[in-house]
């Protein structure tokens, strides 16, 4: 099984290049990287992963026992982390949290992070090179219509099943009301251990008594 | 029949011959050398390869595509993923072609590395040298038209030599191979990609059905053409199996050697470490 994960591999490749050769800003951004090197270490699942960066793009290898001094850095994480990353969580914070580790330069990590979370591919330039101009425009108005109605109708369909289930038919509490329930939850327990403590230093108070 | 149909015809046949022939030496008063099941002899060869190499030079990469369903470039990743290629390492890709595997080693080596595309035949560097310029690559690549069995090099200049899809095509494999570890730096790595013998009996008999049924029917439906492409599969029974390369390559003095089966053996990639 040797193919598949080279195939997988070979695919990202592939659809990052054509993603970034689509993205107006990514030449001046892949100038800046182009020559560096960064070796990612997955702990689960175990998995080290060169990434390459040139003019053009990157390359994504799987290095076989890949030494560290060749990469100008090297970053340790799990999948999870990665994730996290990848969704932008604060690099600073992940190291801080001791999820992520970094030997070499933390700013190619950002750079890396930063290139593909900003990727903006101009699809309606490449809609073009197909269609013509006047269609590919169509067509995307269309479609930035069709996302802000979903978005919009997205939003509005959360907001009105919240408002029925909390508020109408009060199937739930809503988050506020659970917090306060809490709180006061909280308090009266707090109530109940002071008078507890009251009473079993008024019980000691009668037994001393008691005995005089 | 149109100008550019008779001119892709011939192109195909002429492609179907390229993979016909696995040459090697037998011993005797003439030197012949494979042709498919054939034997001929190897000037007559060596004119007939230098022929057909000038002639798909430029359609070589949108054949190998069609004939491997593009598997091929997977095969030559994993080449470039073993080489153990670092910044700063000199390569000599051997019967480099187009120069899938020069482009992406010449990233590797970055700036203070060089790589040697090198092949016997002229069109193909020229084509490759014009693709890899293409791609942005200049600096650290040199085009050196070389014979695989005699490398112009020093001995000792490389850290890692590969050679894909060619060895089959070397007149003298283990010259060739000789010659490779001799311009191999110690503790540098030699790598063959070459077509090798299927592991599992169900995928030989599959690959003999798809090579001897399939192929020849298409070269006679596309290019009227099915002997080139029986002789096509025919080459690639004749080259050693992966037990016998890797004895070869133990012969020149490469130690470590290993190999592993890509797709079920119908190639395999060797690895031999020089010590």
């Amino acid at each position: 099984m040797t193919l598949p994960p080279t195939l997988l591999l070979a695919g990202i490749e592939r659809t990052l290049n054509a993603l970034l050769a689509r993205d107006p800003a990514a030449p001046s951004r892949l100038a800046r990287l182009s020559g560096n090197r960064l070796l990612l270490r997955l702990e689960r699942p175990e998995l080290s992963l060169a990434i390459h960066f040139h003019p053009a793009g990157l390359d994504l290898l799987r290095p076989e026992a890949p030494t560290e001094d060749a990469f100008d850095a090297v970053v340790e994480l799990d999948a999870e982390t990665l994730g996290e990353l990848l969704g932008g969580k604060s690099i600073e914070r992940l190291m801080f949290q001791g999820k992520l580790s970094v030997r070499g330069s933390v700013q190619l990590l950002e750079a890396t992070r930063d290139l593909l979370l900003d990727l903006d591919p101009d699809w309606e330039g490449e809609l073009a090179r197909w269609l013509g101009d006047v269609p590919a425009h169509g067509l995307a108005e269309g479609l930035r219509r069709a996302t802000r109605w979903g978005r919009r109708a997205h939003g509005e369909m959360r907001s009105d099943i919240a408002e029925y289930v909390f508020e109408e038919a009060k199937l739930i509490p809503g988050k506020h009301q659970f917090e306060n329930l809490r709180d006061h939850l909280t308090e009266l327990e707090m109530t109940t251990d002071r008078l507890e403590a009251r009473l079993a230093r008024l019980r000691r108070q009668l037994e001393r008594e008691a005995e005089l | 029949m149109s100008r550019k149909m008779q001119s892709a015809l011939t192109f195909l046949q002429q492609f179907g011959s390229l993979f016909a022939m696995s040459p090697h030496t037998t011993p005797g008063d003439q030197r012949t050398t494979h042709f498919g099941y054939q034997e001929v002899p190897v000037d007559e060869k060596a004119s007939r390869v230098a022929d057909v190499f000038h002639s798909v030079a430029a359609r070589y990469d949108v054949m190998n595509d069609l004939m491997s369903f593009g598997i091929h470039r997977l095969w030559k990743r994993l080449t470039i993923e073993r080489s153990g290629v670092r910044p700063g390492h000199s390569v000599l890709d051997i019967a480099g072609g187009t120069g899938d595997l020069t482009l992406k080693f010449s990233r590797m080596v970055g700036p203070r590395g060089r790589v040697v595309l090198a092949d016997i035949n002229e069109s193909m560097l020229r084509v490759g040298r014009d693709k890899l310029l293409d791609n942005g690559v200049g600096g650290n690549v040199e085009y050196v038209q070389a014979n695989a069995e005699s490398l112009p090099f020093p001995d000792n200049t490389f850290d890692c030599i590969t050679i894909a899809f060619g060895l089959r095509n070397v007149t003298d494999k283990a010259s060739a191979l000789r010659s490779m570890t001799r311009a191999l730096k110690p503790g540098g790595r030699v790598l063959v990609l070459e077509f090798s013998k299927p592991v599992n009996p169900l995928l030989s008999k599959a690959y003999d059905e798809y090579s001897f049924r399939l192929l020849p029917r298409i070269g006679q439906m596309v290019a009227g053409d099915a002997d080139s492409y029986r002789y096509l599969a025919e080459s690639i029974r004749m080259h050693p199996d992966q037990k016998t390369l890797q004895e070869m390559m133990e012969a020149t003095g490469l130690e470590r050697v290993e190999y592993t089966n890509l797709t079920g053996g119908i190639v395999a990639l060797h690895r031999g470490i020089k010590l």
